[in-house]
C-alpha cells in the first residue's frame, strides 16, 4: 500500500547544487538560526527574506517540492491533490468544507493553486472595534504594513489598473492590468457600470508582461489546478528557488509533529517525521507558518509539563476565533453563451460595498468578484452544496456555457466559539486530528444575504436570469491572533509569541479580523514585515 | 435521453488531444479505459453504485458508468484523507461501505426487495431519502448519518461524471488548454477550435 507521501515521489532535501531523496546529508544538520514550519504564502516569504539577510535557515514543508511541468496538469479531478487533504472534523452550526478551497499542500501551500486575486486590506480593517464597535482592533495599522504591501507587489510585479478607486491605494500596480479580460468578466464590468456601481480590472499576481523569466498568462484558466506557463506567481517558483539560492534548505515530506521546548522556557528546534521516522531540527527561532488548522493543532499538541495547555497558549486563545470568508457563488443564466471555463478565472471586481454603510443592518463588508469556473467544481458543489443532482444537475450542466458567476469575498466577524481543538482521534503521525467548529453569526448572514442580492442584480442589470445560489466559504483567517495584551492574543504585531520570545506564528492564524477580500497579500506583507523584524533584532549580527 | 443531450452535437474535444501536454493527456485518456479490477468494491457494490450513479448524473452510459466506479473505487482505496467528516460520522470508506448495505436493507423493508431489484421510481424515492437525512439502518439498527452517505456518494460520483470527456464535449468545455490556452476569452468570440452550436440550434 502506497502512503500518502509517495503517491508523488520527489526528493525530499533541497538546497543549492544538491537535492537529496534521504536526510543523510542535511546542510545544516541539527543547527539552523531560523526553522520555518510551512511552505506557503508566509514561509516562503520568510524564508526567501531571511536567507538573503544571511540566517541559516531551513524550511520543512509537509507535502512535495512540485515541478509544475511534470505534476500540474489541465485538470481539475487529477489536481485536487494540491488542496491539504488531510482528514480534519468539522463541526458547529455551518461545519466547514476543507481541503482546496483554504489549504494547499506542498512547498507554494496555497498560492500555488490560488486565483493570483490580490488585494491590500482598507484602513478600517485594522480598527474595526474603533470604527464599528465590534470584535477587536489589530496591533498594526495600515501605515505599519503600507511599506510591505508595496514591496511585495513590486516583487512579483503585480498587474493592475491604473486607477484602484477603493481604500488608501489608488494604484498603479508595478504592471498594467489584464487585457482582454474574459466574457464573465466583461458582464460584471457593463452590469456594474449600469447600476452605477465602480468596478475595476482585478489586480492580479498573474502576468500581463513578462518578469523574471516568467511569460505573461496565456488565459488557460487553471490557477485552481497550478499554474503551468508560471505566468501566475507562486512561492514554488518565486521566494523559493531565491531562498535556496540565498542558502536556505528545504525538506519536503516532512511533517512537523512537535515543536520542542527547553528548561529556560525557549523553543529548540522541532520534530518532523519523514517515511515513518522520526527526526529532529535545531533552530534558534522557530516560525510557525503553517496555516490556520496545522499552527494552533501543533501548538496545543506540543504541550508538554511547562504548558501544560499547549505552547504560547497562556491567554487561551490558541485555536480561538477561527475565520472563514462567506463565498457564496452567484449565477445567471444568459441567452447568449458567456464560457466560464475561458482566461483567468478573476478578472474583474468591485469593492463598493466593502466599507461599513449606515443604509445597511450589518456592519463591515465585502469584494465582489467576477468569478470563473470549471464542470468539475461547478457541478460538485450544486450536488454537495446545493443539493442538486439528477435530471435537474444534467439540465443546468447541459446549459454550462450559458452561465455567469460572481463570487462573495464576505467579511466573517471573529467568534471565540469558532475554534480548533484536538480530537481524540488520532491521524498516521499519531497527532490528534484538528476538530473544527464553524457557524456564522447574524452579521455575517445578513451580510451574505446583501451580497448575494447585489451579485443578482449586477448580472440581471445586464440581461441575465437568477439561477442558483451556491453556498460557500473559501480562505481561513485567525485562531492565534495578535494583540498588544498578552492576556488575549497569541503574538504581537511583529508575530511573536508573548510567552516564548524565540517562537514566531507568521500567517493568516494571526489575522485579528478577516477583511473583507483575498487575505494573500496581506498574508505576505506581514511576513515581509516580520522578517524585518527577525532582522533588526539580530542587528546586523547574524548569529 | 441521448438525442438531446447536448447542444454541441458536432464537438469532440478529444479531437483536441494533440494538442494537450504529455502528463495531461495521459490522465484524461485513461478515463476511457479499460480499468483494473477493484480494489476496495465487491461486486455487488460496484454494481450498486453503477445504479446509483445512473441516477445521479441522469445517464445510464455503461462506460462512462463504469469509469465513475473505477474512480470512486481508486479513491477508497487510496491512503489520502477525506478533508473534512462530520464530527460523529464514520471514516469514509467505512461509511460508503455501511451506506450501499444499509440502502439495500432500506428498499427490502420498503418495497420488498434490495436495490437493484426496485423500479426506477422507487430507486429514485430511496435516494431522494438519502439526501434529505430519512433514516436508514445500518445492520445492528443503528442510523445511517444518511446525508452525509449520500452527499459524499455523489460528489464523488459527479466529479467523476464531469472529468469524463465525452460529458466534457457535451456541455461545450474546452478541457485541457495548455500549451495553447486561448487567445479570443471575449464576449461572442470563440477561439476556432472550441465548440459551436449548429446554425439552427436555439
Amino acid at each position: 500500500m502506497p502512503t500518502k507521501n509517495n503517491l508523488i515521489r520527489h526528493n525530499c532535501d533541497h538546497y543549492e547544487g544538491h537535492q537529496y531523496d534521504h536526510l543523510q546529508a542535511r546542510k545544516y544538520g541539527l543547527e539552523a538560526d531560523i526553522c520555518i514550519v510551512g511552505a506557503g504564502a508566509a514561509g516562503g516569504v520568510l524564508a526567501y527574506e531571511l536567507s538573503k539577510a544571511g540566517f541559516k535557515v531551513v524550511v520543512i514543508e509537509a507535502g512535495p517540492f512540485w515541478d509544475p511541468a511534470t505534476d500540474f496538469a489541465s485538470d481539475e479531478l487529477a489536481m485536487r491533490r494540491l488542496g491539504w487533504n488531510d482528514t480534519r472534523l468539522v463541526t458547529g452550526k455551518n461545519p466547514l468544507t476543507m481541503g482546496s478551497n483554504n489549504s494547499g499542500r506542498g512547498v507554494g501551500g496555497g498560492t500555488v493553486h490560488f486565483t493570483g486575486v490580490f488585494y491590500r486590506f482598507h484602513e478600517s480593517d485594522f480598527r474595526v472595534k474603533t470604527v464599528d464597535g465590534v470584535a477587536e482592533d489589530w496591533p498594526i495599522t495600515y501605515a505599519d504594513l503600507e511599506p510591505y504591501y508595496s514591496k511585495i507587489e513590486k516583487d512579483i510585479a503585480v498587474s493592475g489598473p491604473k486607477h484602484f478607486p477603493w481604500g488608501p491605494f489608488h494604484g498603479p500596480y508595478p504592471y498594467p492590468e489584464r487585457e482582454p479580460i474574459s466574457a464573465n468578466a466583461e458582464l460584471f464590468r457593463k452590469g456594474c457600470e449600469n447600476l452605477g456601481v465602480r468596478s475595476v480590472v482585478a489586480p492580479l499576481a498573474i502576468l500581463s508582461a513578462p518578469f523574471d523569466g516568467r511569460p505573461p498568462c496565456i488565459n488557460r484558466g487553471f490557477c485552481n489546478q497550478g499554474c503551468l506557463p508560471n505566468a501566475k506567481f507562486s512561492t514554488l517558483i518565486q521566494h523559493i528557488p531565491k531562498a535556496v539560492w540565498h542558502g536556505a534548505e528545504v525538506l519536503s515530506d516532512c511533517m512537523v509533529t512537535r515543536v520542542e521546548v527547553d528548561k529556560s522556557n525557549k523553543v529548540t528546534g522541532v520534530t518532523f517525521v519523514h517515511d515513518g521516522k522520526e527526526h529532529l531540527q535545531k533552530a534558534g527561532i522557530v516560525i510557525l507558518a503553517g496555516y490556520c488548522i496545522e499552527t494552533p493543532r501543533l501548538l496545543l499538541h506540543s504541550a508538554c509539563s511547562r504548558f501544560p495547555d499547549g505552547l504560547a497558549n497562556t491567554s487561551g486563545m490558541v485555536g480561538k476565533a477561527l475565520m472563514t470568508h462567506s463565498a457564496h457563488d452567484v449565477y445567471c443564466k444568459f441567452h447568449d453563451e458567456v464560457r466560464i471555463y475561458k482566461g483567468t478565472p478573476v478578472l474583474a471586481a468591485t469593492q463598493d460595498f466593502y466599507e461599513t454603510a449606515p443604509d445597511r443592518d450589518f456592519v463591515r463588508g465585502y469584494t465582489l468578484n467576477s468569478h470563473g469556473s470549471r464542470p468539475l467544481s461547478l457541478a460538485a458543489n450544486l450536488v454537495s452544496k446545493a443539493g442538486i443532482w439528477g435530471q435537474k444537475l444534467y439540465d443546468i450542466m447541459r446549459d454550462y456555457n450559458f452561465y455567469a458567476q460572481i463570487t462573495l469575498v464576505g467579511e466573517v466577524l471573529p467568534d471565540e466559539n469558532n475554534a480548533v481543538t484536538l480530537s481524540d482521534e488520532k491521524d498516521e503521525y499519531g497527532m490528534p486530528r484538528a476538530l473544527i467548529t464553524f457557524g456564522y453569526g447574524e452579521n455575517d448572514n445578513r451580510l451574505i444575504a446583501h451580497g448575494v442580492q447585489k451579485a443578482q442584480e449586477i448580472l440581471e442589470a445586464v440581461g441575465g436570469e437568477p439561477a442558483f445560489v451556491i453556498p460557500d466559504t473559501g480562505h481561513l483567517m485567525g485562531a492565534c491572533r495578535m494583540g498588544n495584551d498578552a492576556a488575549t492574543s497569541v503574538v504581537d504585531g511583529f508575530c511573536r509569541s508573548h510567552d516564548i520570545p524565540n517562537l514566531y506564528i507568521c500567517s493568516a492564524a494571526v489575522f485579528v479580523t478577516s477583511g473583507g477580500c483575498n487575505p494573500t497579500e496581506t498574508v505576505m506583507a506581514i511576513a515581509a514585515r516580520t522578517a524585518d523584524h527577525i532582522i533588526d533584532e539580530a542587528g546586523g549580527n547574524v548569529f | 435521453m441521448a438525442a438531446n443531450r447536448t447542444r454541441y452535437p458536432s464537438y469532440d474535444v478529444l479531437k483536441e488531444k494533440e494538442h494537450w501536454d504529455d502528463h495531461t493527456r495521459t490522465i484524461v485518456l485513461q478515463r476511457l479505459g479499460p480499468f483494473p479490477a477493484h480494489r476496495f468494491l465487491t461486486g455487488h457494490e460496484a454494481d450498486l453504485v453503477v445504479s446509483i450513479a445512473g441516477h445521479i448524473v441522469y445517464d445510464d452510459r455503461k462506460d462512462i458508468l463504469a469509469y465513475i466506479v473505477h474512480h470512486l473505487d481508486e479513491t477508497l482505496s487510496t491512503p489520502v484523507g477525506e478533508a473534512e467528516r462530520p464530527l460523529g460520522t464514520p471514516e469514509r470508506k467505512t461509511l460508503l461501505r455501511q451506506g450501499l448495505a444499509a440502502l439495500d436493507r432500506f428498499c427490502e423493508g420498503e418495497y420488498g426487495s434490495p436495490f437493484l431489484a426496485v423500479d426506477q421510481h422507487e430507486q429514485l424515492a430511496a435516494l431522494a431519502g438519502l439526501q434529505l437525512g430519512k433514516p436508514q439502518y445500518l445492520d445492528d439498527r443503528k442510523a445511517l448519518p444518511s446525508k452525509e452517505f449520500f452527499k459524499k456518494l455523489a460528489a464523488e460520483i459527479v466529479s467523476a461524471y464531469y472529468s469524463h470527456p465525452v460529458v466534457w464535449s457535451e456541455i461545450g468545455y474546452g478541457g485541457p488548454a495548455y500549451p495553447r490556452g486561448y487567445v479570443r476569452v471575449e464576449k461572442g468570440l470563440t477561439d476556432p477550435w472550441e465548440a459551436k452550436r449548429d446554425a439552427d440550434e436555439e
